[in-house]
């Protein structure tokens, strides 16, 4: 009996192939690690499966069909919710603005947290360091909603300290969220402000798994300021930063709480001046809950989501080119 | 003229005392291995050399240039990691060109001198592949490239044959030593391997717990060390140390019997007595008695025998202390008791406690071949 033993696949090996058909999990013992296993996560696979994908099965139906929300018929149109959406200046307008709002955030946002990572950790042994850390990550754990109210008040035309500090500083002042012009930029301020402190963490993550020893390897071949930092440093977190740009341009082309609080409220809809504001997500929020168009919301998304799910491979493939070495 | 010089160098990280009033000299086209158990500050002591690590105290000198406050980048020097901290994002040649890009030489010169180091190493062929595609082997000649080719003012190496199997470090320890002969570069080698510091060291330097304890060429070293640590860390197996007291003209063994072994006049004069001391012998000294055997002779009943093919390992008990004889003997069976024997010349004692030599023989020559420090 005991030479016989090891013939028999190990019921936790992965790699033999009868465990990859779980049909054939017939032994008791592979029956209840699956019961075990599947009942583990069976209440957050619960939730996903109600509140995200279900809600997304059905926007993918709703896309492509006539869809009411007071009426149980719905009809299919195919494409018609599609070829609707591409004739509305409105809808261009909105990528276009989503497409302004990501080009400018990202860089910024990702320039500006791996600047403020590096002079972390430069002071990192510095009394007060991990207090700078915290003040740094601080806004991005505010309420959105919150937090955004302040920065309506921050660009007020009139009483506002965004003008205020124009002013100290002899510039022209600014209209700000009232300006068609201002609108989109302070928001993009907002957001930078609210978002790079996750990605400064982020960042000071990555600086701290270099190796150690390559950096002085570096020092003692005779690099230091910009050209370690240009040849070894930036190389090495390639792969963190790749994953922030994405990181960021995926959290960015999802914006929504802060234009809604930033541009409704005393400047009317939300999305103004003039749709200056309008951003793709803002409009399905509104195409939806505002102007009930549920199916033409739905293509919007799927819209929105083709285009992440585009920007983001070619990212990948990007990185696979340049970043990652190994 | 030394090339590198530490004076009483101290470092102290916070409360904890690192190394402690080093004084050392690397000369010209010198090779000099540090060695001690881990923890004991060498590799401090050679990060502090290439500027990696500040002083607490104490001054650095390469030849007539004051180094204590120069950073690390302006020293010119050449280092060999322990895991070789290549560049894992360059090729091989971009890693070699990497120091004279940061001097700004020319691309002519980078790649003619690097032409030359690759050949020296015979790393031509690996000279566009990544590190990460190299065996270990490969990656150290890389890493020693690397710190060859700008031609530095020294060398300092932290245990860079440490992560290579025990062949390919053996073949490597030869080719250090051979490149370190024809290059003449001052080197500061640290290591933990006793064998790697008396194969390829013009002098050893012993260290433990931030003290030097002793410096000297690796036969004086290892045939007068200074103290009983260095007489056990250098040698494999290490050195048989016998605790005794000298009592009487003979030497009582700490056993439960307290056999007493007679000691002839000659070194029961030299050592106080009655005194703690430790005798210690090395275990390939020992031989099986013959009848012309002077010396003392030592009943050793054998316990185990490791044959090494070579040569055997053999654990015994005198008088119930554990005792080892490497021989190449053969046929010495277990549970036997052998007489051996061992010159007295040949025998080493260190004061109990302290661990100081002490020379009952021969104090007069003690001052000329030990540099204590």
């Amino acid at each position: 009996m005991y030479r016989q033993a090891p013939a028999e696949p190990l019921a936790l090996d992965q790699t033999s192939p009868r465990h990859h058909r779980w049909w054939h999990a017939w032994d008791p013992a592979g029956v209840r690690e699956a019961l075990v296993g599947y009942g583990l996560v069976l209440p957050s696979l619960l939730v996903f499966l109600v509140f995200y994908y279900a809600p997304a099965m059905f926007l993918l139906y709703i896309a492509f069909f006539h869809w009411n929300i007071f009426s149980s018929a719905s009809t299919f149109v195919g494409l018609r919710n599609f070829r609707i959406l591409l004739q509305q200046p409105i809808f261009w307008q909105s990528l276009l603005n989503t497409g302004y709002y990501v080009v400018v955030v990202v860089p910024v946002t990702t320039l500006l947290a791996l600047a403020l990572a590096l002079l972390l950790r430069e002071v990192r042994h510095i009394r007060g360091a991990g207090l700078s850390q915290a003040l740094v990550f601080l806004p991005h754990v505010t309420p959105v909603v919150a937090t955004s109210i302040i920065w309506v008040w921050i660009f007020d035309p009139n009483f506002g300290l965004a003008n205020f500090v124009l002013h100290a500083l002899h510039l022209p002042q600014l209209g700000w969220l009232s300006s068609v012009h201002w609108a989109l930029p302070s928001v993009m301020i907002y957001t930078v402000w609210h978002s790079v402190g996750l990605y400064t963490v982020l960042f000071l993550a990555g600086l701290a798994t270099l190796p150690k020893q390559v950096l002085e390897a570096a020092q003692i071949d005779g690099a230091r300021g910009w050209l370690s930092f240009r040849r070894v440093v930036l190389p090495l977190i390639g792969p963190i930063t790749f994953f922030v740009v994405v990181l960021a341009t995926i959290n960015t082309m999802q914006t929504f709480s802060q234009i809604y609080t930033l541009t409704g409220g005393p400047h009317g809809g939300a999305g103004g001046p003039a749709f200056s504001t309008t951003t793709d997500s803002l409009l399905i929020y509104q195409t939806a809950f505002l102007y009930l168009h549920f199916s033409l919301a739905s293509a919007m998304s799927l819209i929105l989501f083709a285009l992440i799910l585009a920007i983001t491979l070619a990212q990948k493939l990007l990185a696979d080119r340049m970043v990652f070495y190994r | 003229m030394a090339s590198i010089r530490l004076r009483t160098v101290n470092k102290q990280f916070g409360a904890r005392h690192i190394l402690k009033d080093i004084n050392l000299d690397v000369g010209d086209s010198e090779f000099v291995v540090v060695v001690g158990p881990s923890g004991c500050g060498k590799s401090t002591l050679l990060r502090i050399v290439a500027g990696l690590e500040s002083p607490t105290s104490g001054e650095l000198w390469f030849d007539e240039r004051a180094m204590t406050k120069v950073p690390a980048h302006a020293r010119n020097i050449g280092m060999v990691f322990q895991n070789y901290a290549l560049y894992p994002h360059m090729t091989v040649f971009d890693n070699l060109a990497f120091g004279m890009v940061a001097r700004k030489a020319s691309r002519p010169d980078i790649q003619h001198k690097i032409a030359e180091v690759a050949s020296l190493l015979e790393i031509e062929s690996l000279l566009s592949s990544k590190p990460g595609a190299l065996s270990g082997g490969q990656r150290q000649r890389v890493a020693v490239g690397r710190a060859l080719v700008r031609n530095p003012y020294a060398f300092l190496m932290d245990e860079p044959l440490s992560n290579l199997d025990a062949l390919l470090r053996e073949r490597m320890r030869i080719e250090l030593r051979r490149l370190h002969d024809r290059l003449q570069i001052p080197t500061l080698y640290v290591t933990h391997d006793q064998t790697e510091a008396m194969t390829m060291a013009d002098r050893i330097v012993v260290m433990r717990d931030g003290v030097i304890l002793q410096v000297g060429e690796p036969e004086v070293v290892y045939h007068r060390p200074a103290t009983a640590f260095v007489a056990q860390f250098l040698g494999s197996p290490p050195m048989n140390l016998i605790p005794i007291t000298v009592r009487n003209g003979d030497a009582i063994l700490h056993n439960a019997a307290s056999t007493p072994v007679p000691l002839p006049p000659e070194i029961r004069h030299g050592l106080d007595a009655p005194s703690d001391v430790s005798m210690g012998f090395r275990p390939e000294r020992l031989h099986l008695s013959s009848a012309s055997s002077v010396g003392l002779s030592i009943s050793a009943k054998v316990e185990t025998v490791e044959p090494l093919g070579s040569r055997y390992h053999v654990h015994a008990t005198w008088h119930g202390l554990p005792i080892t004889w490497v021989t190449t003997e053969v046929g010495i069976a277990r549970s036997t008791t052998l007489n051996l024997s061992i010159p007295w010349d040949e025998l080493h004692w260190f004061e109990h406690g302290t661990g100081k030599r002490l020379e009952p023989l021969r104090a007069s020559e003690m001052s000329l071949s030990l540099e204590m420090v």
